[in-house]
């Protein structure tokens, strides 16, 4: 005897239909326009879950977000979700869905024995207990695992996609009830951009569980149809179900998710629509109609199933036809107490009301009033089965008699209404207490772009709303730039006692000794708990919270805040103004990070970005290495070979024969104007003055510590006219680096600086046989040694191609770099290697490139350097032009006394003992071969490789001191190996550079 | 100068084939796209107001560059972009790139200003369709309803940016990097997956600005 389904006019659900479902294995049928949990109660169904530490049997309290207790896993595979409240989760055909609590199951839960003990785990024993010994603890976590939490995450990918949609309105209403229809209608009637959100399945909050309600003349029913569609009329508003704005930051921004399908059987969803949808709305102005949400009362064993909230018993009667008990108990502090009682009665319901003010009366017959009264306990094995009454004292806290037991099937309880705040404060803020209304509230007058309309302001009565909510939006309109006066709704004002604000009822006895009065449902805070926190000396509220874990869980404490919050100041005898509420912070209701990701997933979730010549480095089986975003060659595999064995065969093709890189990557800047040589001046470390056109020189860029921050090779076009090359990596950096300087220390410089990094695809061309593949392909540059010399540049025509073809070399050998327009760039790839194929012609990716330029000792930024490397430490003075007549980035820091000072780690060369024995990256060095008590780290290994042309391994490292340790053998030690290695020069190949002149 | 082979030249969508499963724009399609590759694209620098640069670009391209932000401009020698108080983007015939190069050169000589041929850099991807304008609205914070005709900006799409020209209003023109067009398509397929996206030809998704500039290889 408990729930069941009664016939009510009015309601939601159609009840023509059927839906059926399954709950913890076991099949019902409901209607559409059921949630879950109005099907389940309609059957009876009363124990959904296990409370989190003391495994006490719980059932649905609330109808909508802020129910604690019904979480269910929704769904199965792929799309099962965890944590779904059974008051939020619309039913579909073939639903399915379990509890989350309650192990091995919800009839008998093991942790429910452990319950029995729970004086000894009250709150905080966490942090008390499971400390010792220490080597139990990974047993203890296990064990802990397996009782905490409640649903699964799923383990499989995620088959349904989400998206976002941007929105910029000039008003945006929040909360689609009595309030806020009317603030929408009235901002799209003054012609404003509206946007009208709210959380439920259909518009008309309270006012669908309230179908009294008279407005304008209008039922609730017919006043939100003739809302809805005057608003469809209107082009320029839109409205959006299944909505909820989850959260407001910054200059208006609120972000809203929408479930669009959530609804909706999985066969029957469709694939080319977002699961959920992501809003981020900028509004001019944003109305918050958010409403309130009912208090229950705090009494002993008021988590029994069956125990509800009278705006619940409302909703489920009157939106769903769900009577929730026969037999109903209701207790309260105002006369939303008599308005459940008349609609439960008028259902069949046998109906005693203990309402807390000694003057109450019933308003009719068909139920019983003791006035004056309160619970002080339910009582029943498993679910509630009675309750014991007892008399209040008129104006204090206190019982004044024994009581009496009353039997019932379910307790409906209200301690008044708590304003949805929460968007109102995610800016840091913190609600007022209006001790009159006994409620945090939202300001009437909102906040500069934020307008606060109806119960959210304290305003509960509906006339009292409406007519605020036109005060609110006459303001709206006002800072919109509208004139139009609004008219207020004419709305029945009803005559109410004076509600009596109660909240931890008395049982007469002291705190913690009757049975337990719960304040937080879903972490199983008492009101003991509460007064324990105070005594232990935790007198912030955002302590008690911490400590009891008050307003934690899923439900952010939407029930069980408010009344934490007064039972701290009682405890702690201050005024509730005075001890506040703890901080609001977005999310207003779980969010999936589906939803938060959009479509930044799998490839979306970060551009791979590509060269003009990407396919055929694909065609011809290259294996890709990331570098920043771009996704280069790293090694071309011939069948059969793994990385060395092809970082072998491509090294020795570029020294012996002839091999091709695609360095398109590279940052490149055109410099123009009469300027610019004085900025290249002041920008690199070297100097730029005396280059000529047709010469290209290597630049040195140091930061403002004097540090080498990036490299690369400039080229003079034309008299005034660059071609700045940069590292893959650095390229935005360095063009953002030259704007800064340009713009905010020398605009008087009269240069420009424009990217085209992207125009120009780069074909390295390398090796001793370079020079007889470009000439097969390019007629009009005399390519022979006396006139093409290395580091000129000259244009021409390759393979019928404009071209710029630059002699400069990374690797030391004899080297062309062709650049062309990036549309050519596989055009001209293909010609390169077919011209090539008589001398076997050898693709090569960056593995091979960083062999090649660590054999002639040339850094690479980054890898070498971090940031704390000046020239002097590379052994690059020769790379310095001290006597430049202006200043130049870095210059004045290098003479800093740490920077200049003796014993700076320097950039050495390093050949092992063992020439097999390739050094580790990152490799610690040392003097000794042994790790002692003190040891004196020495530097680190940066760049190492096999050589093939060598065939022996080399390194790159930096060392203090390193440049007077020539020929010193030094100690390097990684993963517990030692691996002695000679310090000697960092150019390893070709020491005099003859290769790259030839 | 003379003018390589079409042939060779290759578009920076060139991967996905676009051309090959371009289809007629049914009822059902409510988004459009097509690429409108092979252009010529020059990006000038200079000082509003500098009259020798004002007047010489003038001189070649036919009329004055836009000083007011954000305008788009079609001139007889392409479509200028205003992008920064000291930079447009002019597209062109890419037969006409090598002439308007070498004249812009030759009027900016002994001018403060800059000259550069960004053509291999760059591509537009026209987008129409009933729907278009919330596809916009799902790639970015843009108030994309806010763009009037005649009116281009540059913005923030997810993790990377384009400038968008709108031109008429059935549609807009999208002007994106080389290095970037992998991640920008796979976005715009992506996203308009709601809209049921018809890729198809110019000839069904034509601007009035960018569609004359096509030489179609």
């Amino acid at each position: 005897m408990s729930g069941s389904r009664v016939l009510q006019a009015g309601t939601r659900i159609d009840s023509t239909r059927t839906v059926n479902f399954s709950f913890d294995g076991r099949d019902y049928t409901g209607h559409p326009g059921d949630t879950l949990a109005s099907a389940l109660l309609a059957h009876g169904v009363r124990r959904m879950a296990r409370s989190f530490k003391y495994g006490r049997p719980r059932g649905i309290i609330g109808a909508g977000a802020e129910e604690p207790n019904a979480l269910v896993q929704l769904g199965t595979g792929a799309l099962t979700t965890p944590n779904v409240k059974a008051t939020q989760a619309e039913l579909y055909e073939g639903l399915s869905a379990r509890s989350t609590s309650g192990w091995p199951s919800l009839d008998f839960d093991l942790k429910s024995v452990l319950g029995q003990g729970s004086r000894f785990m009250p709150a905080g024993f966490y942090s008390k207990t499971f400390k010792w010994p220490q080597k139990l603890w990974p047993l203890y976590e296990t064990v802990i695992r397996k009782f905490a939490g409640f649903g699964d995450a799923p383990a499989e990918p995620d088959p349904e996609d989400y998206d976002h949609l941007h929105h910029h309105v000039d008003v945006l209403v929040v909360g689609g009830g009595a309030c806020g229809l009317l603030a929408a209608l009235q901002a799209g009637r003054a012609g404003l951009k509206t946007l009208l959100l709210d959380e439920q399945n259909e518009l008309g909050g309270w006012l669908l569980s309230d179908p009294n309600a008279q407005i304008d003349g209008r039922s609730s029913e017919a006043y939100i149809r003739s809302v809805q569609a005057a608003l469809a009329e209107m082009p320029h508003v839109t409205v959006l179900v299944r909505t909820t704005a989850f959260g407001m930051y910054e200059q208006n921004l609120v972000q809203a998710v929408e479930l669009l399908q959530d609804h909706i059987a999985p066969g029957q969803r469709q694939a080319h629509l977002p699961r959920h949808r992501m809003h981020k709305i900028r509004a001019h102005q944003v109305v918050l109609a958010t409403g309130a949400i009912e208090r229950p009362l705090v009494f002993g064993n008021n988590d029994l199933p069956g125990v509800m909230t009278v705006s619940a018993g409302q909703t489920f009667l009157h939106r769903y036809g769900v009577r929730v008990g026969q037999r109903v108990v209701i207790c309260g502090t105002s006369d939303l107490i008599h308005d459940c009682a008349e609609s439960l009665a008028k259902a069949g319901a046998q109906v005693t009301v203990a309402d807390v003010r000694h003057s109450a009366v019933a308003r009719n017959g068909s139920y019983t009033v003791m006035a004056g009264h309160c619970i002080a306990e339910a009582t029943g094995g498993g679910e509630v089965k009675g309750v014991k009454l007892v008399p209040l004292h008129p104006t204090r806290d206190e019982t004044t008699g024994a009581g009496s037991f009353l039997a019932c099937d379910v307790v409906l309880s209200s301690g008044g209404l708590s304003p949805t705040v929460h968007l109102f404060c995610h800016d840091g803020s913190r609600p007022q207490w209006d001790e009159s209304l006994a409620a945090f509230v939202a300001p009437h007058t909102g906040r500069k772009g934020v307008a606060c309309a109806g119960s959210v302001t304290g305003a509960f009565e509906l006339a009292d709303a409406l007519a605020q909510t036109t005060q609110a939006m006459q303001q709206v309109l006002a800072a919109c730039g509208k004139t139009d006066t609004l008219p207020v709704p004419s709305c029945p004002q009803p005559r109410r006692l004076q509600p009596r604000p109660m909240f931890r009822l008395p049982d007469g006895k002291a705190e913690g000794a009757g049975a337990k009065a719960f304040v937080d449902y879903q972490n199983d805070v008492s009101a003991a708990d509460i007064e324990l926190a105070v005594r232990e000396n935790y007198h912030s509220i955002e302590h008690v919270k911490r400590y009891t874990a008050l307003g934690f869980g899923t439900d952010q404490g939407k029930l069980s805040n408010v009344n934490g919050f007064v039972i701290t100041a009682r405890a702690l005898k201050r005024p509730v103004s005075e001890v506040g509420t703890t901080t609001y912070r977005p999310a207003y209701t779980p969010v999936s990070l589906g939803a938060l990701a959009g479509t930044m997933s799998g490839e979306l979730f970060d551009p791979n970005r590509y060269g003009a010549i990407h396919a055929s480095h694909v065609a011809r089986g290259a294996a890709l290495e990331p570098v920043g975003q771009w996704q280069r060659p790293w090694y071309f595999a011939k069948p059969g070979e793994d990385l060395h064995a092809a970082v072998a065969r491509e090294c020795l093709a570029a020294r012996n024969g002839v091999a091709v890189m695609d360095a398109s990557t590279l940052g490149k800047i055109q410099i123009d104007g009469p300027d610019a040589r004085e900025f290249l001046n002041r920008i690199y470390a070297n100097a730029w003055t005396q280059l000529a056109v047709g010469k290209c020189r290597y630049g040195l860029m140091l930061d403002e510590n004097g540090m080498v921050m990036d490299d690369g090779v400039t080229a003079c076009i034309e008299q005034n006219q660059f071609y700045m090359t940069t590292t893959t990596g650095g390229a935005a950096r360095v063009l953002n680096w030259l704007e800064r300087w340009h713009q905010t220390e020398w605009p008087e410089l009269k240069v420009w600086m424009t990217s085209v990094t992207d125009h120009w695809s780069t074909i390295a061309l390398v090796g001793p046989k370079s020079r007889a593949v470009l000439a097969k392909l390019c007629a009009d540059i005399d390519l022979s040694p006396d006139s093409f010399k290395f580091m000129d540049w000259r244009a021409g025509t390759v393979h019928g191609l404009p071209v710029r073809v630059f002699r400069i070399s990374f690797s030391g050998e004899l080297s062309y770099e062709l650049n062309v327009e990036s549309g050519y760039g596989r055009a001209l790839w293909e010609a390169v290697m077919a011209a090539g194929a008589e001398f076997d012609i050898t693709p090569y990716g960056t593995e091979t490139m960083h062999v090649l330029r660590a054999e002639k000792g040339f850094i690479i930024v980054g890898q070498d350097t971090d940031g704390s490397m000046s020239p002097m430490d590379l052994d690059m003075a020769w790379a310095v032009g001290l006597k430049k007549p202006f200043s130049f980035l870095g210059k004045r820091s290098l003479s800093r006394s740490d920077t200049a000072r003796e014993g700076r780690k320097q950039l050495v060369g390093l050949l092992p003992e063992d020439p097999a024995s390739v050094l580790v990256e990152g490799a610690q060095i040392m003097e000794s071969a042994t790790v002692g008590a003190q040891n004196q780290m020495l530097g680190h290994v940066t760049s190492s490789y096999h050589s093939a042309f060598l065939g022996r391994s080399i390194a790159m490292a930096v060392v203090a001191g390193g440049l007077q340790r020539k020929e010193q053998t030094l100690y390097v030690h990684a993963h517990g190996k030692v691996t002695p290695a000679k310090v000697g020069s960092s150019v390893f190949v070709d020491l005099k550079g003859d290769r790259q002149n030839v | 100068m003379f003018n390589p082979p079409n042939v060779m030249l290759e578009s920076p969508l060139h991967a996905f084939g676009l051309p090959a499963r371009a289809a007629t724009p049914a009822k059902e399609n409510r988004v459009a796209m097509s690429e409108l590759p092979h252009l010529g694209y020059i990006v000038l620098r200079g000082k509003a107001d500098d009259t020798a640069f004002m007047q010489g670009v003038a001189g070649v391209l036919g009329q004055a560059l836009p000083t007011r932000p954000m305008s788009v401009v079609s001139t007889s020698a392409g479509v200028v972009l205003w992008v920064s108080p000291d930079e447009w983007l002019l597209a062109c015939k890419r037969s006409a790139r090598d002439a308007l190069l070498a004249a812009l050169a030759t009027a900016l000589r002994d001018v403060f200003a800059q000259v550069v041929d960004n053509s291999g850099g760059l591509t537009a991807l026209r987008i129409s369709g009933p729907d278009h304008l919330l596809l916009l609205r799902q790639l970015g914070p843009y108030d994309y309803e806010s763009l009037a005709v005649g009116r281009c900006a540059s913005t923030v799409a997810s993790k990377t940016g384009f400038t968008v020209v709108r031109t008429d209003t059935d549609g807009v023109v999208l002007v994106f990097r080389r290095s970037f067009a992998d991640y920008t398509w796979r976005l715009l397929e992506r996203t308009a997956r709601p809209y049921r996206l018809c890729i198809t030809s110019p000839a069904h998704c034509a601007d009035p600005l960018f569609t004359p500039l096509l030489e179609i290889v």
